[in-house]
């Protein structure tokens, strides 16, 4: 790579950042395809072959779209929101490890740095449905802090578990110590497994999907905080989400399922983007199998299953390591 | 040099948010404030060689603490009308006094400290280290710290229940009686 660690950080976060929008882009395509392919019916046909150009099309008309500040909104914090969601989305970017060598900043606390950033996007949402003065976007900035804060202890506890596997925060480490198929998503059974499924869940939750997208269910809080916001102001929001359930698919494949590393068959960037790309897809395929939860049940489930599991799940891998 | 210049900078913006916090008027102004002092906070432990701190400082103060204050003021108003306004002239003079005293108790422990390495000397942020010496030699306070958590968290549960039975939250049939069933 270039010799020079700012030169190399510097190249390799644009062209990160560029190829990730790109795709975070386009799977909004891909989503209303597989959507469509899931409820039989075509999805985006119009615009170009199988629609390929609605995305061009819809991101020329949010360009054009009027920005609209509600007259009783809190006009700089209304204005903010929005920039500082995608700004907060991208950060975790920055150490994920895509390859041998292709990451931004291989930190040695890079899971912590992850999600302690992505911990962060909660406070723009809020500061949204807040600024907007708006009762539904207050009751979804609300719902979504709620949320995110009850569901980032399993978050954090089913991230521990590779840690302790690993014993390493670095997510290179993490990615090295799961070399020769040893993913800890397989290896050990018990624990490894069960908290791939828990972070894959509890990243839904932080991403605000199905089953867990109370903070924007469409038919009670109409859209939640993007209610007031138009044109590319919302587009931020929107790109945000699917940039953070991006970014959540790839933390899952580099923690649990071995990153760039596939064994015999080689190693590289193309089999992280494999996974990243295949876990993506998973996230579809649950947001159009699965109902939402009730606001009840979601406190249920994480305050009386899932944190007690992970908690569980933490101390059995620390066995494991100090059993082996 | 690299090393002032960025001591500068975040003196400068922490000290700023920080003035912000306490004369900003609007309460929830002042939260947001907050945030960013933490987060400025959590830089200074960057550029200190201390990015376990930092992430930590992130991950509990402005993901937990600043959060958990928006929801206080949350619980304090109505859901829609005017700002949040911060009373002023309540305290007379403790608030500045409790100020000093703090500030000097600080001063006085970080004077009597053994001086920080100087220059940008790579240490050897271990984590492992870490860990291992919170169990071992400072298991006593992290212990206390934990009875000090758990009597929180029960004031909180004494303080919020209420007399009488639980309430029961409405559970709906997992199906349709049998009569609305299509």
């Amino acid at each position: 790579m270039i010799e020079n660690p700012w030169l190399h950080g510097l190249v390799l976060g644009l062209v990160v950042v560029a190829v990730v929008m790109g795709v975070a882009a386009f799977s909004i395509w891909y989503e209303r395809k597989f959507a469509g392919l899931l409820q039989n019916r075509p999805g985006p046909t119009e615009v170009g072959p199988w629609g390929l150009g609605q995305l061009i099309a819809d991101a020329i008309k949010l360009l054009q779209k009027e920005q609209i500040v509600p007259a009783a909104a809190d006009r700089p914090l209304f204005l903010l929101a929005p920039l500082l969601v995608l700004t907060a989305a991208l950060v975790p970017l920055a150490v994920i490890p895509w390859g041998p060598g292709l990451v931004g900043a291989d930190l040695h606390v890079g899971v912590l740095f992850a999600l302690a950033a992505s911990s962060l996007m909660l406070f723009p949402v809020w500061m949204a449905g807040w600024a907007s003065n708006n009762k539904y976007a207050l009751l979804g900035g609300m719902r979504s802090v709620a949320q995110g804060i009850s569901y980032e202890i399993p978050l954090l506890l089913s991230a521990t578990v590779p840690i302790v596997l690993a014993q390493s925060f670095r997510l290179g480490d993490i990615v090295a110590a799961q070399e020769g198929l040893r993913w800890f998503a397989l290896w050990p059974p018990g624990p490894g497994t069960l908290a791939f499924g828990l972070f894959m869940a509890t990243a839904l939750a932080e991403a605000n999907r199905i089953p867990f997208d109370i903070p924007e269910a469409e038919s009670e809080l109409v859209a939640g905080v993007t209610v007031e916001y138009t044109g590319m102001n919302f587009g931020m929001f929107y790109l945000a989400e699917y940039l953070h359930t991006f970014i959540a698919s790839a933390l899952g494949a580099a923690l649990f399922l071995g990153g760039w590393d596939m064994g015999p068959l080689g190693a590289g960037l193309h089999w992280m983007v494999l996974k990243t790309l295949v876990l993506f897809a998973g996230i579809f395929w649950v947001r159009w199998s699965l109902l939402r939860l009730r606001s009840d049940q979601l406190m249920e489930l994480c305050w009386r299953w899932l944190v007690p599991g992970s908690l569980l799940l933490v101390m059995a891998a620390a066995l494991w390591v100090h059993l082996t | 040099m690299g090393a002032w210049l960025a001591f500068g900078l975040i003196a400068v913006v922490l000290l700023g948010a920080a003035a912000m916090v306490v004369t900003s008027r609007d309460l929830v102004r002042g939260v947001l404030w907050l945030a960013v002092a933490l987060l400025t906070t959590a830089v200074a432990y960057v550029v200190l060689h201390a990015d376990f701190l930092a992430a930590a400082q992130v991950l509990l103060y402005t993901g937990g603490v600043v959060t958990l204050m928006l929801f206080a003021v949350m619980l304090t108003r109505r859901l829609s009308g005017a700002r949040v306004l911060v009373e002023r002239g309540q305290g007379g003079a403790r608030g500045p006094v409790v100020a000093v005293l703090l500030f000097a108790l600080l001063a006085t422990t970080l004077l009597r400290a053994p001086p920080l390495v100087s220059g940008s000397v790579a240490m050897p942020a271990d984590t492992q280290a870490l860990g291992a010496l919170i169990l071992t030699d400072l298991v006593l306070p992290f212990e206390l710290l934990g009875v000090l958590l758990l009597a929180a968290m029960v004031g909180a549960i004494v303080l919020a229940r209420t007399d009488g039975p639980p309430r029961k939250i409405p559970r709906l049939p997992s199906r349709l009686p049998p009569e609305r069933q299509p």
